[in-house]
Parts: C-alpha cells; sequence; structure tokens
C-alpha cells in the first residue's frame, strides 16, 4: 500500500527520467542539441535560484561562475593538453574559489545592493577575460575544445549531460530540503530572527554564494567541450538574466521552477532563432506578461491552485462528517 | 619619471569622464533616492538619446544649432518615454517587492535593445562635434578637445541645478522627505503618485540629454547601454545611492581612476573601478554618502 502511494506520486519523475534516457533513440540530433542546451541551462538556473529562491537575494553575475567555468576547461584542455574529467573539475575549483572571493563581499548586503554588487564583479571578470587577448584570446574566445574520443558523438555526451544534471539536481534538492536549506529559507524569511538563534547569517550565505557558484561552474565546464568552444558572450549580464528569467518563468519557491522556466525559453529559442533576430524583445515582452498576469511562475500557480483545491474538498470533507 | 603636464592632461581628461558620468548618474541616482526603484533601463534611455538626436540631427541638417536642437528634443522624447514606463509600468509595481520593479526595468532594457537593432541596425554611427566645441584648446602643449570642456560645462549646470531643485525648493523638500518616509508625505497630502511620475520623467529627461550630449564624443553603437549603467552603477555605490554629492564624488572618482588607469596599464583600466568599488565597501557597504537600508 505504501508502496503504491509511492509510486502514484513519483510516478511523474520516474516516466520522466525513462523519457530523457530513450530520448536519442526517439529524436533527431537537433532536438537532442536543444535538450543538452536545456540541461546544461537549467542546472545553471538551478545554481542561481538557490540564492534567489531560497536565499532571497537576486544576482546578476551569475554567468561569470559558468563562464568561468567554460575557460577553465577551454584553457586547459587546449593550452595545456589538460585531461577532460580533470578540467571539469578545475572548472568547478575555479568557479568556487571566485565565488568564494566574490561572495565575500557579496554577503555583506542584502536587496537592490546584493544585486548591483553581484552585477559589478560579473562584468569585472567578464571585462579581465574580453580585453585580456594574449591570456584568453578576448573577443575572439577559445574554439577547438573537443571532448574525448569516447564522448564525441552527440549521444554519448548527451547521456554524460544528463548523468551530471540528475545527480546535481539530485544534490541540490538534497541540500534545500536538508537543515542548511532550511536556515537559508529561515535568513529570507526574517533575517534578524534568525540571527538571533545564533546562527551567523554571512557564513552561511557566503556558504551558499560558493555552492552556487561550484553549479553555475559546473554548468559551463560540461558545456564548452560539447559546443567545441567558448566566447566572453558565455560572461555577460545578458546571460546573466537568463536564470533570472527562467525562474521567475517557472516560478521561483518551486524547485523545479527555474528548470521548467529553462526548458520552455530554451525550445521558444530555438524555435524562433529560425525566422527572426529579435529575440531580446520577445524575452522582455514574457517577462513583463509574467510579472503582470503570472506573479509566482508557471509552477507557483500551479501549486497556488493545486493547494485551493485540496483545501475545499478537505473543507468538504469536514463538513460531511460534522452533518 | 612622469612629467607634471601629462599628469595634469590625464587628470582634465578624467574630469571630462566625471562630468559624463555625473550627467547620466545623477537620473538614475535621482530616481533611485525617490521612488527607491533602480533604473536598469536608464541606460538604454541614454543610449535610445543618443540614436535618436543622431536621426533627428540628420534630418534637420541645420548648421550650427542643428546638434542643439536634436539634443533638446531627444531628451523631451525620451521624457515621454519615461512617462510610459513609470505610468503603465513601473506605477503597478510599487506594492510589489523590488525584484519584480527591477526585473520590469531590466525587460525595458531587452526590448528598448530590439527597438534600437530593428530602427537604426548595428551600425556605429557618429556625429561630429558641434560648433564652436570644433577645435582643439592646447593646454601645456597638450591639445585638448574643447568639445571637453562643454560636457564639464554642462555637468556643471546640472549639479547646480539638481542642487537648488534638490535644496532650494518646494518641490526640493518634498523629494527629501519623499525619500525619507514615503508614508508621512503621502499623509500630508502630497499625491505621491505623481512626484514619482515627474521624478522618473526627469530622470528619464537627464538620461535623454546625456545620451545626446555622449553622440559627439565617439560612436553611437549598440552595447553603449550597458557600457554606461554599469559604470554608474559602479559610481552610485561607491558614492551612496540616491545621494546627490554621493553621486558628484563618485563620479569624480570613477573618473580619474579610468582615466589614470588607462595611462597604467589600458586593458584593465575598468577593473581599477571595480577594485576601487570593492575596497569602498569594505570600509562602508552603503557607499560613502548614503545610509543603510533594510
Amino acid at each position: 500500500m505504501k508502496n503504491r502511494s509511492w509510486l502514484k506520486k513519483n510516478g511523474w519523475l520516474i516516466l520522466l527520467i525513462v523519457g530523457f534516457l530513450i530520448a536519442p533513440f526517439v529524436i533527431s540530433k537537433f532536438y537532442i542539441t536543444i535538450l543538452c542546451e536545456a540541461m546544461v541551462m537549467s542546472l545553471f538556473a538551478l545554481s542561481f535560484n538557490l540564492l534567489f529562491g531560497y536565499m532571497g537575494q537576486l544576482s546578476f553575475g551569475q554567468a561569470a561562475f559558468y563562464g568561468l567555468g567554460g575557460y577553465a576547461v577551454a584553457m586547459l584542455m587546449t593550452k595545456l593538453q589538460f585531461n577532460f574529467w580533470l578540467s571539469l573539475v578545475a572548472g568547478v575549483g575555479l568557479a568556487s574559489l571566485v565565488g568564494l572571493i566574490v561572495g565575500y563581499f557579496c554577503v555583506r548586503l542584502r536587496g537592490i545592493y546584493f544585486a548591483v554588487l553581484t552585477l559589478a564583479f560579473g562584468q569585472l571578470i567578464f571585462v579581465i577575460i574580453f580585453k585580456w587577448h594574449d591570456f584568453t584570446g578576448g573577443d575572439d574566445g577559445i574554439q577547438g575544445v573537443f571532448p574525448p574520443e569516447y564522448l564525441k558523438s552527440i549521444e554519448a555526451y548527451y547521456y554524460l549531460i544528463f548523468f551530471v544534471f540528475a545527480l546535481s539536481t539530485l544534490v541540490l534538492w538534497r541540500l534545500v530540503n536538508s537543515p542548511f536549506g532550511q536556515t537559508l529559507k529561515a535568513m529570507r524569511e526574517n533575517s534578524e530572527r534568525t540571527e538571533f538563534l545564533g546562527i551567523h547569517i554571512a557564513r552561511y550565505q557566503l556558504i551558499a554564494f560558493v555552492i552556487a557558484a561550484a553549479f553555475a561552474g559546473l554548468a559551463g565546464a560540461i558545456w564548452v567541450p560539447f559546443y567545441r568552444s567558448v566566447a566572453p558572450s558565455y560572461l555577460t549580464w545578458i546571460k546573466s538574466g537568463e536564470p533570472v528569467m527562467a525562474a521567475i518563468l517557472g516560478g521561483p519557491n518551486v524547485f523545479l521552477g527555474p528548470v521548467l522556466g529553462m526548458f520552455i525559453m530554451t525550445f521558444i529559442h530555438a524555435y524562433i532563432l529560425g525566422f527572426t533576430h529579435f529575440w531580446p524583445i520577445i524575452m522582455g515582452t514574457i517577462i513583463l506578461i509574467i510579472i503582470f498576469v503570472l506573479p509566482g511562475g508557471i509552477l507557483g500557480f500551479a501549486k497556488e491552485k493545486l493547494k485551493e483545491k485540496r483545501d475545499i474538498q478537505n473543507q468538504e470533507q469536514v463538513g460531511r462528517r460534522s452533518g | 619619471m612622469m612629467s607634471f603636464d601629462v599628469l595634469f592632461n590625464q587628470f582634465l581628461s578624467g574630469i571630462a569622464r566625471a562630468a559624463l558620468l555625473f550627467l547620466v548618474a545623477s537620473g538614475l541616482s535621482l530616481t533611485f533616492g525617490v521612488l527607491r526603484v533602480l533604473n536598469f533601463s536608464h541606460g538604454s534611455l541614454y543610449m535610445l538619446g543618443a540614436f535618436v538626436t543622431y536621426s533627428v540631427w540628420k534630418v534637420l541638417l541645420i548648421p550650427v544649432v542643428g546638434f542643439y536642437i536634436a539634443t533638446i528634443l531627444a531628451s523631451l522624447i525620451m521624457g515621454l518615454i519615461g512617462i510610459l514606463i513609470e505610468f503603465f509600468l513601473l506605477r503597478r509595481l510599487y506594492a510589489r517587492g523590488w525584484p519584480e520593479q527591477l526585473l520590469a526595468t531590466y525587460a525595458i532594457v531587452l526590448i528598448i535593445t530590439d527597438i534600437v537593432k530593428w530602427g537604426w541596425g548595428g551600425e556605429f554611427l557618429s556625429i561630429p562635434r558641434p560648433p564652436p566645441f570644433k577645435g582643439a584648446v592646447f593646454l601645456f602643449g597638450f591639445p585638448f578637445p574643447s568639445y571637453n570642456f562643454f560636457v564639464i560645462l554642462l555637468g556643471l549646470i546640472l549639479v547646480i541645478v539638481l542642487w537648488w531643485l534638490v535644496y532650494k525648493t518646494r518641490l526640493g523638500d518634498i523629494i527629501r522627505a519623499a525619500a525619507h518616509d514615503r508614508e508621512m508625505v503621502s499623509a500630508l497630502g502630497i499625491p505621491i503618485p505623481w512626484l514619482f511620475t515627474w521624478i522618473f520623467v526627469l530622470g528619464s529627461i537627464i538620461a535623454g540629454l546625456s545620451g545626446a550630449v555622449t553622440a559627439p564624443f565617439g560612436s553611437i553603437a549598440l552595447g553603449m547601454d550597458i557600457e554606461i549603467i554599469v559604470e554608474c552603477f559602479a559610481v552610485v555605490v561607491i558614492g551612496g545611492m540616491g545621494s546627490l554629492p554621493g553621486t558628484l564624488l563618485g563620479s569624480f572618482i570613477v573618473g580619474q581612476v579610468y582615466a589614470f588607469g588607462i595611462m597604467f596599464k589600458p586593458e584593465l583600466a575598468l577593473a581599477f573601478i571595480f577594485m576601487v568599488m570593492a575596497a569602498v565597501l569594505i570600509i562602508r557597504p552603503w557607499g560613502i554618502f548614503g545610509r543603510p537600508e533594510r
């Protein structure tokens, strides 16, 4: 009995995983590529939402860590012929290290100030990479980043990305439901009270900041060998805006909200690029519509409706019992 | 060893840059001080102002005063767009959290980017320096564009006008009071929504004006919005958001750091600005003239 209710509750998840596993046998190479991009960007969006949805701070510089992860992998592999797996680790390491330094300053601030400071640091890192032509290739970026032979096919790399995405999502899910995640939420709701409980707010926020930077770095690191190249545009504030949009589109207060948002955005993007280059104006309009019509995002809205329905059912049951 | 005249030349170009930064950042800071909304789209109105100035100038082709007429027209058009943005978008969001307000202005950034791309294409445009600021002034034997003095002069005029407006007029009393306690001002019978609209319009006009005067400086191009807004963020974060003296000091610091940074290592001139910003934030997280806010 217990088993069956578990299956009923999590059946959609199993279906989803099976769907992802058999996808390469069903869909065309074009859509496999889009799926890969959607998963990588979703991981990026989840890392952002750890700060936004759970800690309550809006980072407008998350792309810096995404780009740093990508650049570390690209430079190590092309310039030093580094091992692929070690490069991935180094990418995550570099993003975390820079996250530690940037986060040290940023967690002192809240609200708009936090957003502006993350934006400024993101832009600083972008400018350094963009202008340091001798070292990073400047605006040319770095081309010819190839994964090892056994991962060169799109399908093989798809499974790697899926594995990394699924595992990271699981880790982040466990994290936000751990005492650590509860503490982050408590700080979001009332930082003064949380402080009175003896919790060192800055330290917790710094840890969250570094974790977010690490996962953003992982997303960038895993993407670059698939795309075979990296460019400074990976670090711009337009890139930083993408996880923000994904979160408000899908719903920042639901764990998988940013993932849904990013999948929708990636597929719309792939579709729209077929006939127009005016992508930003569409994105801007979608943001405005979501803000005005659907605050809380798609999943936030669905969750609320579901709750209302359940409340009505409960009331009916109570009414029947007492009557 | 660097000679005095080289340093002085660098200092003067820093002052010119500071004047331009103050022109843009003062509008941003004013809006933030009263509305408590950080307007991401301020840089976009600045960019649009530069493009509109170019088009008006090109259509008019009036000698001597053509540029100045275009500047005034572009500023007023940006003011009109400001009315639309405040009235139809921001006004509905004051009751909501700041993330929504920030995102709404970010959405405007994206929309204006595409409007400019659609309307003017992706090319670089330029306007020649208007008379009587075409030539160069020689200071210690170095040529110094006289147009820079026009920008510095304009910056000074704006400092005086804003100072007079904020500290010497009744509207200024209301502005300062509203920045301090919005509800109390409202309770005194002052229509806050209209105050907000006019302040936002004033900020937009300033954005348009600064975009217009930038036009003869260098090229008018896509991306100038992001470039300027990030530097303006540095200015207001260093000086303190919403503070007029803070914006002035922040502009001066950023302008000088940039001018001397370029002399020292051109690639990292912008990086130096952010380092100074980080240093200020360690000592005073709210900026030099700012006040803490929750």
